[in-house]
């Protein structure tokens, strides 16, 4: 009786230590290829770009079957939250909408002017941009990138460059474009660097993200008249937006930094649009151009 | 034999659900939650469900599994490829080797070993994406990340709790 028990005690014994060293074996086989996955990442990163697009597009459909109830549950809960305040909203849109009749009267004789303008210079007309209308179906929420995974890819006709917009607000653009979705880097993500230009005072600033929900205005003049309340759009410097596309609203002034409301309403976008400026500055993507600049670095 | 095989692929499923769970966490991680105010910050799911299972069943989830997870969790995050997995391996293995201070504990303990792990892991991404960027990051989000996910602790490890009492108990 005492032999065979020695014998599976022993056995025993020698699995569960093999077992031990399986574990630090595969344990450090991984460490070591997370690690070296980290520094390839960070020498090649088209290559990693490229690898997560076919990935992401890979798993889309799955995130897009539970992106679809949570979008409906958005939906429902923002109707409940009209009704609610549906008398408020009346009375406010009914102000709205006697000061729009003014301005579309006011529209409708510069429409005619312009027309008879651009008739005497033989003015062409610039074509209709192309446009893809987009779902969102992921938010990568984290506290260093802000982007949207969309469900529009190349096959749609988007290519990187892309200005993503709500609504008449610009949001982000397009940084990587799969095949059957994108991602899209909000003007809010810390890579975000945004050439813009205040309206009345006409003054010249780049829009920085900075990971939280406001960006501040950097490389202002020394004689620059910002007001807070001040719109911010796109200065069409760089060749990656037209100039005058609405992005936010100066909201207040911190730190010595003058901070930016976006005109959208970046928490909670499910829709957008991707236009196509056909314009080429745009296809150039901050997060692989500072990675690859990194890994040259002497 | 045909009841041996469905014995064997429930077994299979059941072994399965630490990482498929935990591989739902990260997804959701990323969806558009119809959740107001919280400003774009989704809390680490993932490093919770690592957390935990990493207490209560390392067995079902082994080191190549945590790297799968840390991988997906860089692919859709938009993190460098290798970060999560080098950091929920590093973090994994130190639970791992604490763990009998959490068995048969009381969960504010295990609560409060989570806190730890949370801000390790918050600092430890906030140094790496800093020096890989070049400037220092604002905090600010970091910490707003740290607060949601240690907040939130409780719901997602209750939801663990009731899937393993269900699907892993009788093993």
């Amino acid at each position: 009786m005492l032999a065979p028990k020695r014998q599976s005690g022993w056995v025993y014994t020698a699995a569960l230590s093999w077992r031990a060293v399986v574990h630090r074996f595969s344990y450090a086989l991984f460490l070591s290829l997370s690690l070296g996955l980290l520094v390839f990442g960070h020498a090649r990163p088209v290559v990693m770009q490229n690898a997560r697009s076919q990935i992401i597009d890979t798993i889309a459909p799955a995130l897009d079957v539970v992106a679809r109830p949570l979008a409906l549950v958005e939906t429902v809960t923002a109707r409940v939250q009209s009704y609610r305040s549906l008398l408020d909203e009346n009375a406010r849109l009914r102000t709205e909408n006697a000061g729009l009749v003014r301005w579309q009267n006011a529209a409708l004789a510069l429409e005619d002017e312009n027309k008879e303008l651009r008739g005497l210079l033989h003015y062409k007309a610039e074509p209709a941009l192309a446009f893809v209308t987009a779902r969102v179906i992921a938010d990568t929420g984290g506290a260093f990138v802000r982007s949207l995974i969309v469900t529009a890819g190349r096959q749609d006709g988007v290519r990187e460059g892309m200005a993503a917009m709500t609504g008449d607000a610009l949001v982000g653009r397009v940084i990587e474009a799969g095949e059957w979705t994108s991602r899209i880097l909000l003007i809010t993500d810390m890579n975000s660097r945004l050439p813009v230009v205040l309206m009345g005072t006409g003054d010249h600033a780049i829009l920085a993200g900075d990971n939280t929900g406001k960006p501040h205005l950097l490389y202002l003049s020394q004689e620059a008249d910002v007001k807070v309340g001040a719109r911010v759009m796109t200065s069409g410097h760089g060749g990656i937006f037209p100039p005058n596309v609405p992005v936010g609203i100066v909201s207040r002034f911190e730190h010595g930094e003058f901070e930016v409301t976006p005109l959208a309403s970046m928490g909670r976008i499910n829709q957008v649009r991707l236009i196509d400026f056909n314009l080429t500055g745009g296809a150039f993507n901050p997060i692989a151009a500072k990675m690859q600049a990194a890994s040259f670095a002497p | 034999m045909s009841f041996s095989f469905l014995q064997k692929s429930g077994q299979l499923i059941r072994h399965a659900l630490p990482f498929g769970i935990t591989m739902v966490f990260i997804g959701v991680s990323v969806l558009v939650l119809p959740v107001p105010y919280l400003g774009g910050i989704a809390p680490m799911l993932g490093l919770v469900a690592v957390y935990y299972w990493a207490i209560y069943r390392p067995d079902l989830l082994r080191p190549f599994f945590v790297f799968l997870l840390g991988l997906l969790n860089d692919f859709l995050h938009l993190l460098p490829i290798g970060l999560s997995a080098l950091l929920f391996l590093a973090l994994y293995q130190l639970v791992l080797s604490q763990r009998r201070l959490f068995i048969g504990q009381a969960f504010p303990l295990v609560w409060i070993g989570f806190v730890v792990v949370a801000l390790i892991a918050s600092l430890t991404q906030w140094g790496v994406m800093s020096l890989g960027g070049g400037q220092g990051l604002s905090l600010q989000p970091v910490f707003l990340q740290f607060l949601l996910t240690v907040f939130l602790f409780p719901l997602p490890v209750w939801l663990l709790i009731l899937l393993q009492r269900a699907f892993l108990t009788q093993e």
